[in-house]
């Protein structure tokens, strides 16, 4: 599979800064590939996507996109990708409208004209058509100040999407948005990516975003410290537990002793396991039990973890 | 991807028309929205040429050898012109400030176009501002011919290229509006006084001279009385330089202030 995003070696040293934000980063992304940077505040996520959609310069490092240095060849770089910045940079005086069509005729998708009613039908039917997908049909033509965070954020989805960019960048979509929004959000997503074939590069602080992604990437002071599918990484966490509880909780207690099973008490009973499966222990109980859940550890179990291990601080 | 109408190299001056178009056309339906910023525009050379300009008229201009009426009144035309535009160009800074600009940023056009493009699109309020001065200069008495004032208008989008590749070369490394407030009027107002717009600068010595020799508005101006004075007694009183001057003058201004002010501003926003 041919890779979309190729990052080798970058550095990225701010003017007057002691030591670099990007230390050395190399990654790559492939084409249609769902790909997650995750890390916390400051730890260099937005000064790399930054780089990697040419707003930013680079001290040193390689940064292809579809085969295209972002330096050298930024134009055919822009051409190809689509943004959604961590701040909202939507016109707050201009419609909704006027904003995706200033969009649209900035990336020579159509010639400008100065109204809605006079653009091409093409145009009209694929900005009403998202509008309904993203549920802001009724705020298109209100002024974008006017909107709430999550229908300027949906807007921007729909600006970043216009041009079917290859490459979609999300650089934390859903910050400030409700569970409703956020849930539609990444269902629209989803389905352009399966549509178009879009890779997406995603950064968000919201880890259980990142769950379902192809390949994930953690960096910490400027450094990847952890790459690999979701899977991968929680399963190299061995952090399974069972979650157990009976009318009789002393007798529960005593039996696990008994198995020399380590356990912590609270809530309910938590009973770490490595070595044995869940079967096995639960089989050798005697004790009737009332509660019974087998807790894996989640991608934000394996992040903070990870995270804490090599001396950073969770977002 | 979607079919682009302006695909491949060969339309690539298209493309980049139609995005300075589209970037001209946001001022503008930006500028429509804001009655009060179109009222202010067009209300301006009252203060500017009726009193400012009627007040030198009645006091100081006794013993010259032309008429300072209509000196005056061209002046005031293309310095309106200047003074809209570069003010117009504070808008960037909004847009720097709602992160607008990054939107621009990362589309696949040339930073030229970004920045001609919002250059034309401060210029519609200067247009604006012009006809005031116009109307004002009718209420005064003052009149120029329609052949004189379609020339004018037809070098208008040149002096506004003039002014706001000035402007941009400040306008492009400023972060905030109160910065560009006092920055706009550091460019703005030397150039009133320097530049022959009231004040005739025939007898200009030293570094005033230098200064004015500097300012493309100066070129400007005296272009525009070219035009006016042509084939009259005063031309030989009024106009500074011969019109071929002016023209190359204004063009390597221009071309070096839009350079400069566009590598600003990019690199401005490469390093945010």
């Amino acid at each position: 599979m041919e890779a979309m995003i190729a990052v080798n070696e970058l550095v990225k040293q701010y003017g007057k800064a002691k030591e670099p934000s990007v230390k050395g980063v190399s990654f790559t992304v492939n084409e249609g590939e769902f790909f997650a940077f995750l890390g916390p505040n400051g730890a260099g996520k937005t000064t790399t996507i930054s780089i990697l959609t040419t707003t930013l310069s680079k001290t040193s490092g390689s940064v292809t996109i579809a085969g295209c240095d972002v330096e050298k060849q930024a134009r055919l770089v822009r051409e190809k990708v689509g943004i959604i910045f961590q701040q909202p940079s939507l016109d707050p005086n201009l419609t909704a409208e006027e904003n995706i069509r200033f969009h649209a005729c900035l990336y020579g998708m159509f010639g400008y004209r100065p109204s809605f009613a006079l653009m091409p039908a093409s145009y009209k039917t694929r900005v009403t058509e998202l509008a309904e997908i993203v549920g802001i049909e009724d705020a298109l033509f209100r002024p974008v100040k006017k909107l709430s965070g999550g229908m300027q954020r949906k807007l921007e989805i729909i600006r970043s999407l216009i041009h079917t960019p290859s490459v979609l960048f999300l650089d934390e979509p859903t910050q400030g948005l409700d569970a409703v929004s956020r849930r539609s959000l990444w269902e629209y997503i989803n389905e352009t990516r399966q549509r178009y074939g879009t890779t997406v590069f995603l950064t968000t602080h919201y880890i259980d975003e990142a769950e379902q992604v192809d390949k994930v990437c953690v960096i910490n002071q400027g450094r990847i410290v952890l790459s690999g599918a979701p899977d991968e990484i929680k399963s190299s966490l061995r952090k399974r537990e069972l979650i157990l509880d009976a009318e009789d909780r002393g007798e529960l207690i005593n039996e696990l002793s008994g198995m020399g099973l380590f356990h912590r008490v609270g809530e309910h009973v938590v009973v770490p396991y490595q070595d044995l499966s869940a079967q096995e222990v639960i089989a050798r109980l005697q004790t009737t039990l009332t509660t019974l859940k087998i807790q894996e550890p989640t991608l934000e179990d394996a992040y903070v973890e990870y995270l804490l291990k090599t001396g950073g601080k969770a977002a | 991807m979607n079919e682009l109408i302006f695909p491949g190299d060969r339309s690539r001056f298209f493309r980049e028309l139609n995005a300075i178009l589209t970037i001209t056309a946001r001022d503008i339906t930006l500028a429509l929205k804001s009655p009060g910023v179109l009222i202010t525009s067009f209300a301006m050379p009252l203060v500017m040429m009726g009193m400012l300009g009627g007040s030198l008229a009645q006091n100081m201009a006794e013993g010259l050898s032309f008429d300072y009426g209509q000196f005056m009144m061209v002046g005031m035309m293309v310095n309106m012109l200047f003074m809209a535009t570069t003010m117009g160009l504070g808008s960037l800074v909004e847009d720097r400030m709602t992160d607008f600009t990054q939107e621009m940023m990362v589309s696949p056009v040339s930073r030229y176009s970004i920045v001609i493009g919002k250059i034309f699109g401060s210029s519609f309020t200067a247009v604006a501002s012009m006809c005031g001065t116009i109307i004002v200069g009718l209420m005064m008495g003052i009149t120029l011919s329609l052949g004189q004032l379609l020339l004018i208008l037809a070098l208008a989008p040149l002096m506004c290229l003039s002014a706001g590749a000035l402007g941009m070369m400040v306008i492009g490394v400023v972060k905030n509006t109160r910065t560009a407030n006092t920055a706009l009027m550091l460019i703005t107002m030397p150039q009133m006084f320097l530049s022959g717009a009231i004040i005739p600068i025939g007898n200009s010595s030293g570094i005033l001279l230098v200064l004015s020799r500097l300012m493309p508005m100066t070129y400007c101006l005296d272009l525009v009385r070219a035009i006016v004075y042509a084939g009259t007694e005063d031309y030989a009183n009024v106009v500074l330089f011969d019109p071929r001057v002016n023209f190359v003058a204004i063009a390597v201004l221009t071309a070096a202030c839009l350079i400069a002010g566009t590598y600003l501003f990019a690199q401005t926003e490469k390093n945010r």
